[in-house]
């Protein structure tokens, strides 16, 4: 049968996402690789532009061009005016490649170049995300919509709501990221707030005001559909949280479990039927919304594109949607496909079926956001997700709960601690939660309600009560309750842990409960925590009885046919099951296997620190194993990331990232070595747990090694009085620093020390808790909110004001070091590195100063004894070099390093970690031509509650890359790339504190000369008159005095604001409140002097002319 | 709107459509969960299920108490438990559900596929207690217990999933553990269900007319183990006579003034010649006397037959909700439900996916007098999934385009029927594309 693929079309541009935010994260880089592949595979010629350089996506591999450029439509243009692609695929780039893909078509710029938009058509995209339309859609196919009125103005609003005439109502802004904007409201006040502001943020300037459905059961369908219009359901999804909370917030169990099958033929009925409607060609996800009682139903909504959840529909069932979806673009039927998973023989053409249940839980940011608001509602908040699978309800949950890392891997009985955010936790630990705020946690959703729920039925509370409540369908409700009481049976198990029968031990393992969990509901849940219970009642005594009854996990194929196929999949979760066979599931044929197993541990969800960067950094080191000759093994939770996509390692292992879990994946495999330092701080984490296990894993028969920097180097870099040791060794400078287990103790470091003082809690990631002090006021202030444990020591250092930092990213082998890049922040020393904006190569510093750079960085990776690659932060304060701190692992520069010089860091670190020296290595030569910004993408448009000023503690959820030779342009790309707009011209608002008055004249100066009208508040503005600047004064709103800044921005005079926070007294509420309202208005602001010159210079670059795209030239030399 | 569901008992597949007293009505399985029945939890009765290939697992058995034999299949549906226990076609088997968590939204009235439950023995990895659903009357627990069947619980179904795809289907039996040796003696002595008459055993003895005074035409629905959605679809097109799988072609024709024809699905071995051979001659002379007739599962394996060609037995066969259709003229795919361990050669590829044993029905005489074409093949195994009669208004499909559970992807089948009939009827020459 000859194969319809078009060949009419020869070269695809496809659209990536840009940087990682809350409301799209890694799901489009792992579908953007997937389609990439597809296409290439199929020989057609792939531009990718993408703005992000942590994705493996625009790896230079990926794509025969690579761009990584801003994805803004006047640039996609420029790209596309140079490479004239015949087709542009949009629907893998998320909500951003759609909008630029409809921007473009619009106006008339694909036609006028030739471009076919292939997926989803122009006509499709419209119909579903213009709400009218989409409701008239649904209407001709006698598919009932929430009644709703779209609106463009608060009058139009206000008379919709008269006529829905019932509460609450429900504001949804049309074209957004995540629901952005919208939300429920309960009267004609917040009404007109959220209206007003999903106005604001609608790119069409239009909010839908719509009758509620608060507390139905929500569902989605993934559909596939192809030019023949063969259609199929590739997975169902059934959320916990009821309607009301937005699907990426909320927790979703695959398949659908309540829903008979008269009703799930209906509703599937109803998604073919949209997707027929809206003749979408390729994947798209359908929203329900479903009455438990009544059985109505509403449409909610079409992605059509592949989404968040067809990331997850692809991880829950196997089935590759992207790369089906990429092919089907190109005129491929469903039916001429084979099954990926299944092989020859098979179709792409069927609907995968499980036999298995899937949970999925949002990771939200709020333990290191302890201010923001935790309310979960129609817009997003969490920063990534989780994916468990079991063969039952409670063993997904409890394994997707372990994959969380929120600190504890299981749940325990819910105490004052956890209402506390970090304020007096140890002496709250033994006051049981109130009833009164229980019953509030599970009323509102947050991300506590799961924690909450369980605890509910651990107190003897009825299905009936927390339904009542919640309004959770009582399926879930039940399956909770089970856990509760099967929880209380561990805890009534009378005799030891030595003697624990086979019978109850396997029924517990088969609900999920882990052995520390067992270990710990056993105890009693003892409040000084299950990791110091003495050795004979603790996780390993557990493990050691389960291990001597032969009681070890199953390992089952993710194979999309239950089992009915052979399949092929290397793609396999555990689960405890009967009793046919009991003993180790060890790895088929494992006899017969000659290649040596290399396990990389993955980096589990995204959350703020610890972001995609690690997950590419997975994959290079899963490709460095294979290219060895090796078999590569992946561990990992995340179902939005690549490393999880079933071809890319030999086999992949969807488990929690715990000791635990790990340890049964490295017997079954009977691994060789274990690679640790491309899983982030995650990974990083197993290995001293993981060390101490190994003897005992030595008895089983396994002999295994941790490969990469040894345990004791790993301490003696993360271990703060170690590494000080080290470093006065080997002759390093380094901030003066003490570390306190006690108030007492802190108050002395910090004045012996002297303020101001960076004051942070030891092994950290992300920077969590970190701030910068400059008295004894903020000090106590700080120690009353701040946890304090005699093994949780706070660090006090010496803060550098005025510093320089450095980013050093390198590889050490043991005897040679190879350094990637040396990269300048552009803030000074404080901003957390990962909050940083960076240059590669380095702007101010001088070859003298690289060069001991170069030496020191030298000196540590040898004199630790580093295998594979770290990270060095560098200060450099006048002529002082300081260490700030040594991470031996990968980082999140890594990435932007390799995109930026051509050195692919990853790969070379893990050709070292399994013993290639650099010297037998072919490195290319770092490539210098351009000049690199990588600048940090904030959520803070979705995070209310938390200060939109980056400080020492990271808040940011991505970034951008942008080059060019010209710094300044850089610099501009990057800032573009943000999606925070760069100010034409109008109007800028000044306000630095005392200390840098003098320093911003000259950038006021400079804007004047652009032509903007400068307002500053009266202390600034007295001093840039001195100076003979012209600027208005604008008062703070604690003056109470017209005009002031609240105001200029409202009334659109201010395009721009330089604010430079004192960070006491009271303009500190005042500076949040306005960049608060900054960050509402998308008025870009920076909150340094060096990022005002900056952006200065980007203001400038920018009115020289159109940007210039600089195609990605680096390729990755093959050894 | 989903289905809708009436607060009374019974199946009824003529209630408003006719405007008649004399509408029969039929139990539904469901019927004995209506009245209140007395619901002890479900015990923790050590169960085990041998496996004739010496397979052993331990379980726990629910349902009924007793033991349960037959030969052991798996549906790989993830929702419709109901409607498969209830269809006829299960009769003689035991029953693995690959979906872990079985009854989650319980036991409706009106949505069995017939008045019993049919698999001799119901295997799952997890019998919900607690269903949860508006509808729901009780549990998949209840539900076995008040019909009789025994069920085991707490067993590794993909393993045994596994062990059936490897082995082909094979017979087992199950009951309590301490029951081991009992339970091996009796596996030994096993005989498989295929040589019973199964047909018999699931349909009815005499035929009623369902929705008497339709306006359509009379149709003839051979039962060989109908489901009722079945007999519901084909009362919304024609006035439908329900009958024996042994009437004759004659009496339908001279008694009763049939003007099409309809076989359905059914249990076991459609060669058996038992009733299934009745039903074979009955289609036959239907489909020779140039009457439009539809075949489905069993009724396309007899159409089969009756055209000349072999049937044989599958290695599983197909049982579940998510198998791919290649329609062959038009070149699309549909989602089929279907339920079958049988197949009809392929004309020209011969016996795939066949059973280990080799069974197979051996050379048929052609009784319709004319060629059949393969009108569809699944899109996985390339088995046969449909023929069409050449130059008469006759054609069958192996799959369930009734649903019931599964997909309604071929729903339009019966319409199409419906249009042959009554082009037929009014004298037009019969194309078959």
């Amino acid at each position: 049968m000859p194969i319809p693929r078009r060949d009419d079309i020869h070269s695809i541009m496809v659209l990536g996402s840009g940087p990682i935010r809350i409301g799209q994260a890694a799901e489009f880089d792992f579908s953007g690789s997937q389609a990439c592949t597809a296409l290439r595979e199929d020989g057609y010629h792939v531009i990718l532009v993408n703005s992000n350089p942590a994705t493996i996506q625009n790896d230079p591999e990926m794509a025969d061009r690579v761009y990584i450029e801003p994805l803004l439509p006047d640039v996609i243009r420029s790209i596309m005016e140079k490479e004239r692609p015949d087709a542009l695929l949009a629907g893998m780039g998320g909500q951003t490649a759609l909008n630029i893909a409809t921007d473009l078509a619009h106006a008339g710029v694909l036609e006028e170049l030739g471009i076919e938009l292939i997926g989803s058509d122009l006509e499709a995209i419209d119909a579903a995300e213009d709400r009218d339309l989409f409701k008239k859609v649904c209407e001709s196919i006698d598919l009932p919509v929430p009644f709703a009125i779209a609106c463009s103005s608060i009058d139009e609003v206000l008379s919709a709501a008269t006529e829905i005439d019932s509460w609450p109502l429900l504001v949804r802004p049309a074209f957004t990221l995540g629901g952005l904007g919208g939300g429920t409201v309960w009267n004609t006040g917040e009404l007109v707030e959220i209206a007003s502001l999903g106005l604001r943020n609608s790119r069409i300037n239009q909010v839908l005001v719509e009758e509620s459905i608060i507390g139905w059961q929500e569902h989605e369908y993934e559909v596939m559909r192809d030019s023949a219009d063969n259609c199929i359901v590739i997975c169902t999804m059934e959320n916990i949280d009821p309607m009301g909370v937005h699907t990426g917030e909320s927790v979703v169990v695959a398949p659908q479990q309540s829903l008979s099958d008269a009703d799930h033929q209906y509703l599937r009925d109803c998604a073919l039927r949209l997707i027929r409607k809206l003749n979408i060609c390729g994947g798209c996800n359908c929203q329900f919304a479903w009455n438990q009682a009544t059985g109505e139903v509403r449409v909610i909504e079409v992605n059509p594109r592949v989404s968040r959840s067809s990331a997850l529909a692809s991880k829950a069932t196997g089935y590759p949607i992207a790369r089906m979806a990429a092919k089907i673009a190109v005129g491929y039927t469903l039916d001429e496909l084979p099954n990926p998973i299944t092989g020859e023989g098979t179709t792409a053409a069927f609907e995968p079926t499980l036999d298995y249940c899937v949970v999925k839980i949002p990771r939200w940011p709020f333990d290191k956001f302890r201010t923001a608001d935790r309310r979960l509602g129609t817009s997003m908040k969490s920063t990534g997700e989780v994916m468990a699978i079991g063969r039952c309800f409670e063993e997904a949950f409890h394994k997707a709960w372990a994959s969380l890392e929120y600190g504890e891997p299981h749940p325990r009985p819910l105490t004052r601690a956890d209402e506390s955010d970090g304020e007096g936790m140890a002496e709250r630990a033994h006051e049981a939660l109130p009833e009164s705020t229980l019953v509030e946690w599970l009323r509102v959703a947050t991300d506590r309600r799961m924690g909450a729920l369980l605890e509910a039925f651990r107190r003897g509370w009825s299905v009936e009560r927390v339904h009542e409540i919640t309004r959770i369908t009582r399926w879930f409700l039940h399956h909770f309750e089970n856990m509760a009481k099967v929880e209380k049976e561990i805890g009534d198990y009378i005799g030891s842990i030595e003697n624990l029968e086979g019978y109850s031990l396997r029924r517990w393992k088969q609900l999920g409960f882990s052995d520390a969990h067992i270990a710990d509901a056993k105890s009693g849940f003892p409040k000084t925590g299950w990791k110091n219970l003495p050795a004979t009642a603790g996780e390993s005594a557990v493990m050691t009885r389960r291990h001597q009854l032969g009681i070890h996990p199953r390992f089952r194929m993710v194979d999309s046919c239950a089992a009915e196929f052979a399949a092929t999949t290397p793609y396999y979760y555990s689960t405890y099951e009967g009793s046919e066979e009991s003993g180790i599931d060890i790895l088929a044929d494992i006899e017969e296997r000659t290649k040596e197993r290399m396990v990389v541990i993955g980096s589990g969800p995204i959350r703020i620190g610890q972001g995609i960067e690690f997950d590419y950094g997975c994959v290079h080191a899963v490709k460095a194993i294979r290219e060895s000759g090796r078999d590569a093994i992946i561990i990992n939770n995340n179902p939005e990331t690549v490393s999880t996509d079933f071809d890319t390692s030999d086999r992949l292992y969807f488990e929690p990232l715990t000791l635990e879990y790990v340890c049964e994946v490295l017997i079954r495999e009977r691994a060789h070595g274990i690679l640790l330092q491309f899983g982030g701080q995650t990974a990083i984490n197993l290995a001293l747990p993981l060390e101490s296990r190994l003897p005992y894993l030595e008895n089983m028969n396994l002999n295994l090694r941790i490969l990469g920097t040894s345990t004791d180097s790993i301490d003696e870099a993360s271990d703060r009085e170690r590494f000080e040791l080290f470093a006065e060794r080997i002759g390093l400078k380094m901030p003066r620093g003490a570390t306190g287990t006690t108030a007492d103790d802190v108050r002395a470091a910090a004045d012996k020390i002297g303020f101001p003082v960076l004051i942070r809690p030891s092994y950290v990631l992300g920077g969590r808790g970190m701030e910068v002090l400059s008295d004894h006021q903020q000090l106590e202030a700080y120690l009353k909110e701040a946890y304090l444990a005699p093994d949780i020591p706070l660090l006090v250092d010496e803060y550098l004001g005025h510093a320089i930092e450095l980013d050093v990213d390198a590889v050490c082998d043991g005897q040679d070091v190879l350094i990637g890049a040396v990269m300048e922040h552009l803030e000074e020393a404080g901003i957390h590195s990962g909050d940083s904006t960076c240059f590669i190569p380095v702007q101010t510093i001088s070859p003298q100063m690289v060069e001991r750079v170069h030496e020191q960085t030298r000196a540590i990776g040898l004199g630790l004894g580093i295998i594979g690659c770290y990270n060095i932060q560098f200060a450099i304060q006048g002529d002082c070099l300081y260490v700030l701190e040594v991470n031996p692992r990968s980082s999140r520069t890594v990435p932007f390093v390799a995109k930026a010089t051509g050195v692919p860091m990853a790969r070379i670190a893990a050709r070292a970690t399994l013993g290639v020296l650099l010297k037998d290595q072919t490195i290319p030569e770092p490539r210098t031509d351009l000049v690199c910004v990588k600048a940090p993408v904030f959520p803070f448009i979705k995070l209310t509650g938390l200060d939109p000023a980056p400080g020492p503690e990271m808040k940011s959820t991505g970034e951008v890359m942008g080059s060019d030779p010209d710094p300044d342009v850089a610099y501009l790309k990057a800032r573009m790339a943000t999606e925070v707009p760069v100010a034409a011209g109008g109007g800028a608002y000044v306000t630095v504190r005392s200390a840098d008055k003098e320093n911003i004249v000259p950038v006021v100066r400079e804007l004047l000369e652009l032509g903007f009208k400068v307002h500053c508040t009266s202390g600034t503005a007295d001093v840039m008159r001195r100076h003979g600047l012209g600027v208005q004064t604008a008062y703070r709103i604690t003056e109470r005095q017209q005009p002031d800044a609240l105001n200029l921005m409202r009334k659109n005079e201010i395009q721009f604001i330089i604010n430079i926070p004192t960070t006491s007294g009271g303009a500190v509420r005042d500076g949040n409140m306005m960049r608060r309202l900054a960050v509402e208005l998308n008025i870009p602001f920076v909150t340094t002097l060096s990022g005002g010159k900056a952006e200065v210079s980007a203001i400038r670059a920018q009115r020289r002319g159109p940007l210039i795209p600089q195609r990605l030239k680096v390729t990755y030399l093959k050894d | 709107m989903p289905r809708t569901i009436y607060a009374g008992q019974g199946f009824c597949p003529g209630a408003g459509l006719v405007d008649s007293a004399e509408i029969p009505s039929f139990p539904d399985a469901a019927d004995l969960m209506l009245k209140p029945f007395d619901n002890p939890p479900i015990e923790e009765l050590p169960g085990l299920l041998l496996l004739a290939d010496g397979g052993r697992f331990e379980g726990l058995l629910f349902g009924a108490q007793g033991q349960a034999e037959g030969e052991l299949v798996f549906s790989t549906g993830m929702s419709g438990y109901q409607e498969s226990l209830t269809d006829p076609s299960f009769a003689g088997q035991v029953l693995t559900f690959t979906y872990p968590l079985i009854g989650n939204y319980g036991i409706h009235a009106q949505c069995s596929e017939s008045a019993r439950i049919w698999p001799r023995g119901v295997v799952v990895r997890q019998a919900m207690s607690c269903p949860d659903h508006r509808d729901s009357l009780g549990s998949v627990d209840d539900f076995l217990r008040l019909h009789g069947v025994t069920g085991i619980q707490a067993v590794d179904t993909r393993a045994i999933t596994r062990r059936v795809r490897e082995h082909g289907t094979l017979l087992c039996v199950m009951g309590r553990a301490d029951d081991e040796r009992a339970l091996k003696r009796r596996l030994e002595v096993l005989k498989a269900p295929d040589l019973e008459d199964l047909v018999d055993e699931v349909s009815i003895d005499q035929p009623v007319l369902l929705n008497p005074g339709f306006r359509g035409p009379r149709l003839a629905a051979l039962d060989c183990g109908i489901k009722y959605n079945i007999l519901r679809e084909l009362c919304r097109r024609f006035e439908v006579l329900w009958c024996p799988p042994d009437i004759t072609f004659d009496v339908l024709v001279n008694e009763w003034g049939v003007e099409a024809m309809f076989a359905s699905n059914g249990p076991g071995d459609p060669a058996h010649p038992g009733k299934a051979t009745n039903a074979r001659h009955t289609l036959a002379a239907a489909v020779a006397s140039g009457m439009p007739t539809m075949g489905i599962c069993l009724g396309h394996q007899l159409l089969g037959l009756a055209s000349g060609l072999t049937t044989y037995k599958m290695r599983y066969g197909h049982r579940g909700a998510n198998q791919p259709v290649l329609d062959l003229t038009k070149k699309t795919v549909a989602i089929t439900s279907q339920n079958h361990g049988f197949a009809v050669e392929d004309p020209v590829r011969g016996m795939l996916a066949a059973h280990p044993s080799g069974a197979n029905s051996g050379p048929q005489e052609n009784m319709i007098g004319a060629e059949v074409s393969v009108s569809h093949i699944n899109a996985n195994d390339r088995t046969v999934e449909g023929l069409d009669v050449i130059g008469l208004p006759a054609f069958s499909v192996q799959y369930h385009p009734e649903a019931c559970p599964g997909p309604h992807d071929a729903a339009q089948l019966f319409d199409r029927f419906s249009e042959i009939v009554s082009s037929t009827l009014r004298g037009d020459a019969y194309s078959s594309t």
